[in-house]
C-alpha cells in the first residue's frame, strides 16, 4: 500500500472552516460561490473575488480546491455559471463539482476538471462510463452499499473507463455528516411546502422537525414521541473505514458546509488519521473508540452506518439538533499578540474565563486554535479568572489577530 | 402608496417573485438574481414606492419568497 493516498476532502463554508481543513490534514477542500450551490441558503458563501485569493492560498499548501456548482440551473443561471467556471479556470481551482448538464458540458468544453455530484445519484457502472467523457471523478450516490461500490471500481479498471485526461475514472464517496432522508437531491419537500427549493440549495430540512399523525376519520392526534421519523442520524464510517477503503475507494468526502471550523478540523483530523493508520496497517478497535469520543464531541445528530453495510434502512434520530458532549460559548475578541514574550490580548465581552478552562481561537487567518487558558493576567497582576467587561492577557504560544474570537469549550450536560 | 423593500445580495435566483408580481420584477441574467424594477439601492437595501394596485401580487412575491427577502409596508397617506 505504499504508494497509495487517501484523499480527505473537507467542507470550507467560511475562510475560518478553510482553515481548521488544512490544520485537520485536509487534502483537498470544496466550497460554494454565489448562490449556485447546495448551501445557497445555509452556509456565508463565498464570492467571485473570493476565487483569487482562494485559489493562491490552496494552491500554496498544496491543497486542492473544488468548488460545488451542482444545483439545477436555469437559463436565467447560464451566465453567471459560466462566469464562475471561466474564473475558476483562470485562477488555477482544481475542479468543478457539477450536476446539471450546462455545467458539465461547458467546464469539459474549456478543458475545466468536472466531478460528477452525488445530485446525479450515480449507481451503475454504465452511468460512468457515460459522465467519463466529461469527469474526471464520480461522487457515487449516497445510497449504494460497499459492495455495490466495490464492483463498480472494479469494473472501472476491467474496462479500463478513463476520464478526459486519460487517467481512470476516480471513485469518490461521503464518509461523514448529515444525511438526506431523500435519495439525495430526489426531496421537494421543501419546495412543496415553503416555495424553498433544496435543489437550489435552500432545504428548510422539514425532515428535521418533529410531527403529529392525525386520524382523518375522528381527527384523533398522535404525538410521535421520542422519534425524528424522517431524520436520519448523521453517516458515519470511521468504524468501519477498513472496509470503505479496501473497496478501493480514494477520496473521503466530508460534508458539512454549514458547520463551524471546529467540526470541520475535528472530523478532517479524526478521519485523516484512520486513513493514515489503515495506511500503515495500524488500523484498530482502540483507536476506532477514541475517534467515535472525538466526532461525538462535535456537532451530530447520533451517528449510523449509511447504507453502506447494507443491513439496516434509515436509522432515525431522536433529537431535534445536535447530540454533541461539548458546546462552545462565546467570550470575546482579541485586541492584540506580543510574538515577542508571546501574550495575547483579549476583551471579554460576556461570561468568564479561569486559568484552566478549554478554549478555542477563530479568526479568518488563524483557523482554529484549541489550547487551554494559560496564565491569565488583569492589569499587569496575575489573576485566576477574569469577567465579563475585563480587558486581559494571556498566554499563548501561537499567534492571534485582531478580532479573532475567543470561546470556552465546556461539556453538555 | 406601498413600499417594496428588497435584499438583493441574498437572492438565490428561484424566479417566484417573477412569476407572481411581472410587472414588478425581473431576472437579470448578468447574475441570476431578480431586479425590483424602479428600486433604489441603499447598502444593499433596494426600495420603491408604488401604487396600491400592486399591493396583491407583490404581497404574495413576498409571500413565496423563499429567503424572505421581500418586504411590503402600506405607508399611510
Amino acid at each position: 500500500m505504499k504508494n497509495r493516498t487517501i484523499e480527505i476532502m473537507a467542507p470550507a463554508g467560511s475562510w475560518q472552516s478553510l482553515q481548521a481543513a488544512i490544520q485537520g490534514g485536509a487534502n483537498s477542500i470544496y466550497f460554494g460561490i454565489e448562490q449556485l450551490n447546495m448551501r445557497a441558503k445555509s452556509s456565508n458563501n463565498f464570492t467571485l473575488k473570493d476565487l483569487v485569493e482562494i485559489a493562491e492560498f490552496c494552491n500554496k499548501n498544496n491543497i486542492k480546491t473544488y468548488i460545488t456548482l451542482n444545483t439545477i440551473i436555469y437559463d436565467h443561471d447560464l451566465i453567471l455559471m459560466k462566469k464562475i467556471v471561466d474564473t475558476a479556470k483562470q485562477t488555477g481551482i482544481t475542479a468543478i463539482i457539477a450536476s446539471d448538464q450546462a455545467v458539465i458540458s461547458y467546464a469539459a468544453s474549456i478543458n475545466m476538471e468536472v466531478h460528477i455530484s452525488t445530485q446525479t445519484n450515480i449507481t451503475n457502472i454504465e452511468a460512468i462510463r457515460f459522465f467519463a467523457k466529461f469527469a474526471e471523478v464520480v461522487i457515487l450516490s449516497r445510497e449504494l452499499s460497499l459492495l455495490q461500490i466495490k464492483e463498480i471500481i472494479k469494473e472501472i479498471e476491467k474496462q479500463q473507463i478513463k476520464g478526459p485526461s486519460g487517467n481512470l475514472v476516480q471513485i469518490e464517496i461521503f464518509a461523514h455528516g448529515a444525511l438526506c432522508m431523500a435519495v439525495s437531491g430526489k426531496c421537494y419537500m421543501s419546495l412543496h411546502t415553503a416555495n424553498s427549493s433544496a435543489n437550489r440549495g435552500a432545504c428548510i430540512q422539514n425532515c428535521r422537525k418533529t410531527y403529529t399523525v392525525i386520524d382523518k376519520e375522528d381527527g384523533h392526534q398522535f404525538d410521535i414521541d421520542n422519534e425524528y421519523i424522517i431524520s436520519p442520524k448523521d453517516l458515519c464510517t470511521i468504524g468501519f473505514l477498513d472496509q470503505v477503503l479496501d473497496s478501493g475507494i480514494n477520496i473521503l468526502k466530508i460534508e458539512g458546509r454549514g458547520r463551524s471550523p471546529e467540526y470541520v478540523k475535528t472530523t478532517t483530523q479524526s478521519y485523516r488519521e484512520a486513513a493514515d493508520a489503515y495506511l500503515e496497517g495500524t488500523y484498530n478497535k482502540e483507536k476506532v473508540k477514541g475517534w467515535i469520543n472525538k466526532l461525538e464531541s462535535v456537532y451530530n445528530r447520533g451517528f449510523w452506518d449509511g447504507y453502506y453495510l447494507g443491513q439496516k434502512l434509515g436509522e432515525w434520530t431522536g433529537i431535534h439538533g445536535s447530540k454533541a458532549t461539548k458546546q462552545k460559548i462565546y467570550l470575546g475578541k482579541a485586541k492584540n499578540y506580543f510574538a515577542k514574550i508571546q501574550v495575547a490580548e483579549f476583551d471579554l465581552e460576556t461570561e468568564h474565563l479561569k486559568e484552566g478552562d478549554n478554549i478555542i481561537i477563530t479568526g479568518r487567518t488563524t483557523g482554529i486554535i484549541e489550547t487551554v487558558a494559560g496564565e491569565i493576567r488583569l492589569n499587569d497582576k496575575q489573576v485566576e479568572s477574569v469577567r465579563k467587561g475585563d480587558n486581559f492577557s494571556m498566554r499563548l504560544d501561537q499567534i492571534v489577530r485582531p478580532n479573532d474570537k475567543l470561546y470556552k469549550i465546556v461539556n453538555i450536560k | 402608496m406601498i413600499q417594496i423593500t428588497y435584499q438583493r445580495g441574498k437572492c438565490i435566483g428561484c424566479n417566484y417573485c417573477i412569476e407572481l408580481a411581472p410587472d414588478r420584477w425581473r431576472m437579470n441574467k448578468k447574475d441570476g438574481r431578480s431586479l425590483l424594477l424602479g428600486a433604489k439601492n441603499k447598502k444593499g437595501f433596494y426600495t420603491v414606492k408604488v401604487n396600491d394596485t400592486e399591493y396583491e401580487a407583490n404581497k404574495a412575491s413576498a409571500k413565496v419568497c423563499p429567503m424572505k427577502i421581500i418586504h411590503i409596508n402600506k405607508l399611510n397617506k
